[in-house]
Order: structure tokens, then sequence, then C-alpha cells
């Protein structure tokens, strides 16, 4: 299945976007939750803080269906 | 003025009631940037070396900057600034919202107080109108309360900075509120204007402010707005702001909990951002210029006690007084962040000192009789309240916690100063940085003690490992001298660094504004000169080599993690010092910490140089000269 992932900030650089200057297509296998999906495309879930998709933020474990954009959340300082 | 400057500079003496205007010195702006730049160079200048910070002599400063009020995305921040009460050095601390873009509308761009008033006042602006009026009908109420009140007395239009009772009543950690629920926290600023007898800051205006090239800002603004529109991470800000961060804080073992014991808090989920949306949202909000809106404007419901209104809590104030204190109920940790709110202490290091006092508790070195018959247990918000009461009136032992927690380990003694997790007096912030060395090296080294927004690195620990402490000290020196820069032009350091703002073009911006045409590498030496500045103030004050001053609670590395992901993690003392070794290096000083000749005299601080001289604490000479590689070409990979 495809899903597209999103990245901003210094998440971005990681991801290396493919589509436009955000989102980078992958390829993957359903039923894999995104850390596991993070791990196959070389980029260390740690830096990733959430998920969010269809207006809700989502952890790590959360499994994304064909077609799915989703966006990566760099962690960062309060305020 | 076509710089970005309102013109004027008012001066207030309390003492004499006396207010003069000056026009703004634009060659002082120009040098030292604004906001925390201009502030650490009239600290250094006007305030006498052995002057108390609660005397007449320390002095009080609101400044705009350059950037506030301006044409730009989120230029809505004031900096204020005196001798802090709390680590007895340059304080600073800042605030987003209206207030500065307001005076500036006025027509200010800086007011100085000094002296100390006979009686509570407040400092009335209404464009040329300025006065001193009475706050004897103010003095004693709540921030939030006091706000509210003059509102209705002079006028909802009315930008409005308060404290509380805390400040009032000289507990060293309070801090300046506004726009129901913004707060310049650190450093107690809240405290030296309390001790000044001002109770609080209204002001209205409606000038404008003039800029070099306006179309230029304008062209560069438009093309940021929709930029930023499109940015990935503009829509998750707004919906949830930093609380959400929480849970990613937890699973990586950074999340203080139980006053820094560990950093594995099991009922993270009771208190984290979905808990804060689902039960206390009530709208979003958002400071001047700014369409990110990360303030959440939110109520705590808790039986048995009114429901009561605030913005928060964001991230600092969830782990500090959330996760730190056992919290296990997401409306108590909004209860307890009102509190704060309302009796004008920072949150921050309210939370600490209160976690401090928790586990001196636990311990038995604090007990229920000292404590008014209450007990003061983790996860207790009736404790949590008594507390409060008790440090906010300075009745009992709550006297010696209203000095923070370095103070009152030292009334305690049996050796509660190892788990006291403050560095120079000032509380941690929301990070423990046993696993993440950076962000501890980057709280031992900060020049207001500790807080995290001179240098946060932890994603940086990551990247670069967690276990090694090697070359943490460069990216360190490069993050507290790009960081504090937003502090220094006063606008928000959120809105351009998370949306992919470019340090480069925030320069432009300031370019357009000011007409400087200078470069990001001229900015970041001009940071790294306020640096310079206030470590050297720091030293003449304190008297002794740096060093000393630069070490945090041996909790910091006699304690490995005990739970969670982070289970058997944690520094060495060898390592602590090492960072310290090599941030020395990596500043040009000597082992000592002490700012050598040859750096102050690069960064034209001379004077700086002959004062340290003259007390036996400038740095010995550096064999090799002084590192050329400071600032801007130490910037990390990660960056
Ligand atoms: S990002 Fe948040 S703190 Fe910064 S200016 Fe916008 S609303 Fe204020």
């Amino acid at each position: 299945m495809v899903i597209y992932l999103k990245a901003g900030s210094k998440l971005r650089e990681r991801l290396k976007p493919d589509i436009d200057y955000y989102t980078r297509r992958i390829e993957t296998e359903e039923g894999k939750t995104i850390k596991e999906i993070l791990a196959d495309i070389g980029i260390n879930p740690a830096l990733v803080a959430f998920v969010y998709t269809s207006g809700k933020v989502k952890g790590l474990h959360y499994i994304p269906s064909d077609g799915q954009s989703i966006t990566l959340q760099p962690p960062v300082a309060g305020g | 003025m076509n710089n970005g400057l309102a013109g004027t500079t008012l001066r207030v003496n309390l003492t004499t009631g006396e207010i003069k205007r000056f026009p703004t010195d634009e060659k002082l702006f120009r040098r030292w940037h604004g906001g925390r730049g201009v502030i650490a160079k009239l600290l250094y200048d006007e305030v006498p070396r052995n002057a108390d910070p609660f005397g007449p002599e320390n002095i009080f400063i609101v400044n705009v900057g350059i950037m506030s009020g301006c044409y730009i995305p989120s230029g809505s921040k004031t900096e204020f600034g005196s001798i802090s009460p709390l680590t007895n050095g340059h304080g600073d601390s800042n605030m987003g919202g209206h207030l500065g873009p307001m005076l500036k509308f006025a027509g200010y761009d800086m007011l100085i107080f000094t002296g100390i008033s006979p009686k509570p006042v407040f400092l009335y602006i209404d464009n040329d109108t300025v006065e001193l009026r009475d706050a004897a009908k103010y003095w004693g109420i709540g921030s939030l309360d006091c706000e509210e009140q003059l509102k209705k007395d002079l006028g909802e239009d009315f930008e409005i900075a308060t404290i509380g009772p805390a400040g009032e009543n000289g507990v060293l950690f309070s801090c300046i509120t506004h726009d129901f629920g913004r707060q310049a926290g650190r450093t107690g600023q809240g405290t030296v204007m309390g001790s000044k007898k001002l109770k609080a800051i209204a002001v209205r205006g409606n000038r404008s402010i003039l800029v070099h090239d306006l179309e230029a800002l304008k062209k560069q603004v438009a093309e940021i707005i929709q930029r930023t529109k499109k940015h990935p991470n503009m829509e998750p800000w707004q919906k949830y702001g930093t609380s959400f961060f929480i849970r990613w804080s937890n699973d990586n073992a950074v999340l203080p909990a139980y006053n820094f014991k560990t950093t594995y808090y099991e009922d993270v989920g009771k208190i984290d951002g979905d808990q804060l949306i689902e039960h206390c949202l009530i709208t979003h909000k958002a400071c001047f210029g700014c369409w990110m809106n990360c303030g959440k404007y939110t109520k705590a419901v808790v039986e048995g006690r009114p429901v009561v209104h605030l913005e928060g809590p964001e991230y600092e104030t969830a782990a500090t007084c959330g996760s730190n204190l056992g919290m296990k109920d997401i409306n108590h940790v909004a209860y307890i962040n009102w509190m704060m709110d309302n009796l004008g202490m920072d949150s921050m290091s309210g939370g600490g000192v209160t976690a401090f006092a928790m586990e001196c508790f636990e311990k038995g070195f604090i007990t229920k009789e000292d404590l008014e018959g209450y007990t003061l247990k983790w996860g207790s918000l009736d404790d949590v309240e008594h507390f409060l009461d008790m440090v906010v009136h300075k009745r009992g032992i709550g006297e010696w916690f209203a000095g923070g927690s370095k103070r009152a380990a030292e009334k305690i003694g049996k050796g509660s100063e190892k788990f006291a997790m403050q560095v120079k007096g000032q509380e941690m912030s929301g990070y423990d940085g046993r696993w993440a060395p950076g962000m501890l090296l980057s709280y031992m080294t900060a020049d207001i003690g500790a807080h995290h927004n001179r240098s946060w690195t932890i994603t940086v620990d990551m990247a670069e490992g967690r276990e090694s402490v090697e070359g943490r000290a460069k990216i360190v020196v490069y993050l507290q001298h790009i960081r504090p820069l937003f502090d220094t032009w006063c606008i928000c350091r959120l809105f351009w660094g998370e949306l992919d703002i470019s340090p480069e073009e925030i320069v432009e911006s300031l370019n357009h504004i000011t007409g400087w045409g200078i470069t990001v590498d001229e900015a970041l030496r001009t940071s790294e000169m306020i640096w310079n500045l206030t470590r050297c103030h720091y030293l003449e004050r304190n008297r002794d080599i740096g060093r000393v001053f630069d070490y945090p609670p041996a909790r910091s590395w006699e304690e490995k993690i005990p739970s969670g992901p982070g289970k058997g993690k944690g520094v060495t003392k060898e390592q602590v010092e090492k960072m310290l070794d090599e941030y020395y290096e990596a500043r040009g000083w000597d082992e000592n910490g002490n700012p050598t000749r040859e750096v102050l005299v690069d960064l034209e601080l001379d004077f700086a140089a002959d004062n340290l001289e003259k007390i036996g604490f400038l740095g010995k000479p550096i064999p090799g000269g002084v590192p050329p590689i400071r600032g801007e070409k130490y910037k990390p990979k990660a960056f």
C-alpha cells in the first residue's frame, strides 16, 4: 500500500520529500505501525513526537491505511 | 525614526514620582539590538555591584526591542530585566501577548524604573499621558483578578501587566502576568516589581511604527504568510499547542517525575494533551501578529472548588506542576497552574520548589507539624494548595521555600541540596538532563540559572548519541547565541523556529525594519557579546571563579534514572567535568570558567575585562590565543 508522509522543520531533511516540498510517497505493508515505517526508512522514531492525521493527534503505534496522508511532528521545547 | 523604534524612553523614579522622557538611544539599540541586549548593558552600567536586588539601586527595565509591534509574524514579545533576587545576577524574562506592541503604539521603546515607591502604585500610559497612579485598591489581589479589575476601571483596550501577592510579599520566584495567562516567569522579575511597590503597568496607544523599507517588508511577510499557511506543523500547533509533547518526553526519558527522581511517569495519560483538549479547552489564543495561536484558554473543574479560567497548562507547567508533583488529573494540574498564575509565581520554579518540599516531606526532613497539620504528599491538590498559601504568605517554613529550593535546602540541611533541582538558584524547567547531557550542560551554563530557553538540545542529544558528552559543548554555545536573539529582538522563537523560517530570513526582516544591513554572523557576534557581558556581571556580583556556579545538584550524576525507558542511564561526575572543560574551551574562557581578556577584547568588552581584572577573576590567558571558531561556525549538522 502507499502512504504520504509530511514533515517540516528539522524532520523534513531526514524525510527526503519527493512529491512536493514537504511530502514523501512511501510504499509499505499493511498493518505496520508508523514507528515501524519510520525505522524502515531510516528515521529515528525518537525524533518524532507524534503524528497528525485527519485533524487528530496519534501516537507512533498508529497503523495507517492505504492512501493516507500523515504529518510527522518533531518535538520542541515548551514556551 | 524609520527603524522600528517608537522613539521615546521613559525613566520613572518611583521614590520621587518623577517621570522623565528621553529620545530612545538609537546607538545603544544598534549596538545591543534591544530587548535582552540593551537590558544587559544597562544593568551592567547602572546597578552598583553591591546593590541589593530588593533595594532602590536595582533598576527594573521593560524593553520592547526592535521587532515587537512591527509588521512581521509574532512580533509580540516584551522583555523585562533587573538584577535577579533569585540568582543575584543579570536577570531577564519575556512574555508574549500584546503589551510590548501596545507600548510602542503609545510611543515607548523602554521603561526604566528606579527607586522604591513609598506606596503601591501602577504606571498608567495613554499615549502622551503618563502617570503613576495609586494602587491601594489593587494591592493584595491576584494577578489575574487585578488585570480584570484594571480593565473594568480603565477600559478593555488597555494592555496590562500585573504582579500577584507573591511579588508583593517578596517570594523570590514571582512572575509578571499579562493577557490572563502570559507570564514573564523566570528570574523573579515580579519580585523586583513588588519590591518597588509597582503593582501593574497599563498602557493604551494608537500610533504607528515607522520602518526602513515597508514595501520590502510587506513583500517578505506576504511570502511568509503564504508559506507558513501550508507548513505541516501549523495545524497541529494551532489545535494542540505544546501540551502534546509531554507523552513524547515520557517515552524518551526526559520528563521529570517526583522531583526529578525519575524520568518515567506511569500516569502520563492522565495529564497529557489529550486530556487537556478533552476536559479543559475553551478556545485557542494567540499573541499579537501570530496565526499559530499556540495558547490554549482553558478551565479547571475540581469538585468543591470554584471553576477557574486560565491559559494552559502548556508543556513546561504540565511537567513541572504535573508529573513532577505526581498529579493524576489534568484538572488538578490546571488548577495548580491557575493558583500559581493568580498568586503570581513562576510555575516552573513554583513546581520545582513544591516538588522539592514534597520529597523533603517524604524523607521526613519536614513534618506535618512544620506544615501546620497538613501533609505534603505526591498528587495531593489539597496539600499543594495549603503549601503554596504558606509560601506566598511566608508563614513558618513557607518563608524558607519562598526563597526557592536552593535557599530552602540551606535551611533544611541533611543533604537536601543534592535534590534541590536548580542551578544558580533557579529551578530547572520541564526536562531531566541525566540522559540528555547537552540539556544538562545547557542548564548548568545558562546565564540566568537553569532554564531551557537559552539552549534546548534534547533532539540533538538523541541524534548525536545520548551516552556520550563529546562535542556537546560546541552545540550548546551555538544555541546560547542563536536562541537568545529572539529575546533580544522581541519576537517569538516558536513561530520562527518551528515553521522553517531561517535565521537569514529573520535578519532580512530586521534589516527591512532597521536599515542596518547586517548578517547572521554579526547578529551571533552580538549575542556572544551579550553572553560574555552577563557572565562578567555574574562574577563581579558573586565574587568567585565561574566554575563553582556551574554545577547542577548532585542527583544529576549520583543517581541513575531508576525506572522507565531510561532505567540505569545517567551521566557521571567525570562527564559533567569534561563537559564544563569543553564548554569553557569553546567559549575561550579559562578552565575556571572565567572569561579571558583576549575574548572580551575581541568582543569589544575591554571595560568588562578591566573590571574582572580588578577583582581578580579575569581568566588566565589561553595558550595559543582565542579560539577563532566561536558561534556560527559551531553550527552543528542537526541545524
Ligand atoms: S507561537 Fe504561541 S507564543 Fe509564539 S507568538 Fe504565537 S501564540 Fe504567542
